[in-house]
């Protein structure tokens, strides 16, 4: 097991450490994302997934990282000499501080009430920010320089990259050492039965809190690396498409697992990329894949992934292959009508179609996938939707075969567990 | 001057504080109800306005505004039929996490058919005149309109939950569900139709306020926000705390607008004001300036002082 999980880091390590040089500028750029998404996920889920605390606010945490960074970068740009590289600390300390205070106060409350304080405090920031020009910048928000250090130019996004890599994987390695720890043992006992730890004598809201500024402080480092990328913020940085943002990776890469949130970030940040210049729709499959994630597969990719790891043994992956390729194939089907449906529409409804059908006096055909299609036609909507049902019949078979298998190999494992 | 500032700003917030409430109104009885506090609630808001608005587009301008809560309460009684109970089983966090991933999906289904931009849904010439005059400022009729509405279903729904059979049984479902279940009464479906009611009440207020607010995918994010705002300091479930939380931010909002108060201006009276203003920063800035963060403060105190809020029972 130990050699697997050793294996699986150098696979992941390996690229992000040697590939980005030859990348595009762009890539390099969505990489910083990715990797700024990533840890600010991680972070997240310590409250969420470890904790039990859904904080719907999260963006202030990050947010003001962001603007603490962007201080001390002003300060340096005026000569005060704090090494380049350790600029995003100032987010990491932000943070701290804000969630120490924002957090006694929201872990006094749990469920949809600490919900809702969470969300409370960032709205204050987002419409505070604005007005407030020596903190925040006013409505055009800060802007600063990264300052040379130490042979390091900084000019370049490559060098930016790494040193947001480095920050990453040090910030990762230090909250899963925190998981290790005793604290982070109780930390999954007060998401699970707070009650039963209060019994025990510990200080539970005490206790809420740490875990609350822990996520905070680390939120605040992805801020600041954020800023320290961008070298600009401004009052949308608290707004709640961040903080929804957040929410979206973490439980699309699947909340139970230490690692799952990279995922979800990784996938998304990447997938957002590469799409982005196809369609304008891409937030709207993101969202449904949020839907149909918490529908079914309230687990997450991140999740599926660690089941299949743990029952690695037990399962018939002879017998499993069919329905799984079958399952793929039905994905791939139900994707493509899907798709193929929305991105007729978005073509139907642009405005650039408005104008074709003003002079044309009808419903002209309309181009997509490099040929015509006549809007009226049934072929051109019946095809979709024939794909989409073939694809829900295909995975309805799938999961009838799929399910005993599992049954099985869960019922081997538990029974192997006991004997062992 | 005083008394015109007065008398138009208490108009135009309770007719904004009237608009809030046909919106929270819904959103409070489910979480009464089925304790879920639904983040789609606002989306029901402006698929409400964007379906009265294309109605209007061809010419019915009222048939728009009949059918925009029959669709959108239809829509609501899926969406609990269909997704809701399904993830019921996970628990309260899973269910608020749908209806978040329902909002994100309902705002790009509009952008997708209308444009990111505002559409130009208004009222018919008909309904655009003047109702008065006050301090010679002519004050539309519309805005009467939207009251009206607002209070004739608030009459409408008090008189249904308090006065009829069927708001007798959905009251006993609200406190006590397995008992209305033990004496025979279909539960589920009450919830299917305290939902699909919510849905229709916001897409109703969506139908009439788009005609006079602007139209466009920003609003159901901007208004949800508020509309939060106001269940929480109402309190979770309460319909007359919800009406009283209303008013208030309605009447807050429209007075915040017109005054340049500052802390600055207060230390004035105790001989600090030329400090203060030294200082700058928040001592300066006005109360206009900052009216938007007023509601979030009065939310947060509310929730961590009197979760309850002013009319609820339960915390």
């Amino acid at each position: 097991m130990r050699r697997h999980h050793l294996l699986l880091l150098v696979l992941v390590a390996l690229p992000l450490l040697v590939l980005p040089p030859f990348l595009s500028l762009g890539l390099q750029n969505t990489l910083v994302s990715m990797l700024v998404a990533a840890l600010f996920a991680v972070s997240f889920n310590l409250l969420m997934g470890q904790g039990g605390m859904l904080s719907f606010g999260h963006a202030a945490f990050f947010g003001i990282g962001a603007f603490a960074t962007l201080h001390l970068m002003l300060a340096v740009e005026d000569g005060l000499g704090v090494p380049t590289p350790l600029l995003p600390l100032a987010g990491g300390l932000a943070g701290l501080g804000l969630g120490l205070v924002a957090g006694y106060f929201a872990t006094m409350r749990a469920g949809v009430y600490f919900s809702l304080v969470t969300l409370a405090l960032a709205e204050l920031l987002h419409t505070l920010a604005p007005q407030w020009d020596g903190m925040f910048g006013g409505e055009a928000g800060m802007s600063s320089m990264r300052m040379p250090w130490g042979g390091l130019v900084f000019g370049s996004v490559l060098e930016v990259y790494y040193l947001s890599l480095a920050w990453v994987a040090l910030c990762l390695l230090l909250l899963w050492a925190y998981t290790r720890t005793p604290f982070g043992r109780l930390t999954l006992a007060l998401r699970d039965n707070e009650q039963r730890v209060r019994f025990m004598g510990y200080d539970t809201h005490k206790a809420r809190l740490v875990v609350f500024a822990v996520s905070a402080m680390f939120s605040g480092v992805a801020g600041g690396l954020l800023a320290f990328s961008n070298e600009v913020a401004n009052y949308t940085t608290f707004g709640m498409p961040v903080s929804a943002q957040v929410v979206l990776h973490t439980f699309i890469g699947g909340s139970t697992v230490f690692l799952g949130p990279v995922v979800g970030a990784a996938v998304l940040t990447l997938f957002a990329f590469f799409v982005s210049d196809l369609t304008r729709s891409w937030l709207l499959y993101q969202g449904v894949l949020f839907v149909l994630v918490m529908l079914y597969a309230p687990l997450g990719i991140g999740g599926i992934v660690e089941l299949h790891l743990r029952h690695m043994r037990e399962l018939r992956w002879r017998a499993l292959a069919g329905p799984y390729l079958g399952a793929a194939v039905a994905g791939l089907l139900i994707a493509a009508g899907f798709v193929f449906v929305i991105e007729s529409l978005a073509v139907l409804f642009s405005s650039d179609y408005a104008v074709l059908r003003r002079d044309a006096g009808g419903l002209p055909p309309f181009p997509f996938l490099g040929t015509e299609w006549q809007p009226l036609s049934p072929l051109t909507w019946l095809a979709p939707l024939l794909a989409m049902a073939a694809g829900g019949w295909l995975a309805s078979r799938a999961g009838r075969r799929i399910a005993p298998l599992w049954d099985e190999a869960r019922r081997v494992h538990t029974q192997g567990g006991e004997t062992a | 001057m005083l008394m015109e500032f007065l008398v138009v700003s208490v108009l135009n917030g309770a007719i904004y504080g009237m608009l809030l409430f046909m919106v929270s109104a819904g959103l409070t009885l489910i979480f009464g109800m089925m304790g879920v506090l639904n983040f789609a609630h606002a989306s029901f808001y402006m698929l409400g306005a964007y379906i009265a608005y294309t109605l209007s587009a061809l010419g019915h301008f009222w048939l728009g505004l009949l059918l925009a809560p029959v669709l959108v309460g239809l829509l609501g009684v899926l969406v609990e039929r269909f997704l809701l109970r399904r993830v019921h089983a996970f628990g309260h966090a899973h269910e608020l996490l749908l209806t978040f991933g329902l909002a994100f999906i309902f705002e790009e289904l509009v952008k997708l058919f209308y444009g990111n931009f505002p559409v130009d849904y208004r009222m018919p010439e008909a309904l655009r005149f003047t109702a008065f005059t006050v301090f010679g400022t002519d004050y539309p009729f519309y805005r009467l309109f939207i009251g009206g509405t607002a209070i004739a279903m608030f009459a409408l729904l008090y008189l249904l939950l308090s006065r009829t059979r069927v708001g007798l049984v959905v009251r006993a479902a609200e406190r006590l569900p397995q008992t209305a279940e033990a004496l025979g009464h279909n539960v589920p479906l009450v919830f299917m139709g305290v939902f699909g009611t919510g849905a229709a009440l916001a897409g109703l207020a969506g139908g009439v306020a788009g005609a006079f607010f602007p139209t466009s995918p920003n609003m159901a994010l901007e208004l949800g926000v508020i509309v939060f705002v106001v269940v929480v300091v109402g309190g979770l479930g309460s319909l007359e705390g919800s009406l009283l939380a209303s008013l208030m931010i309605g009447l807050f909002s429209s007075f915040a607008v017109g005054l340049d108060w500052s802390l600055a201006g207060a230390l004035d009276a105790v001989g600090l004001g030329g400090w203060a203003r030294e200082m700058g920063g928040l001592m300066t800035t006005t109360l206009s300036s900052i009216a938007g963060s007023v509601p979030f403060l009065l939310m947060l105190v509310v929730l961590l002082l009197r979760p309850a809020g002013l009319m609820g029972e339960r915390s």
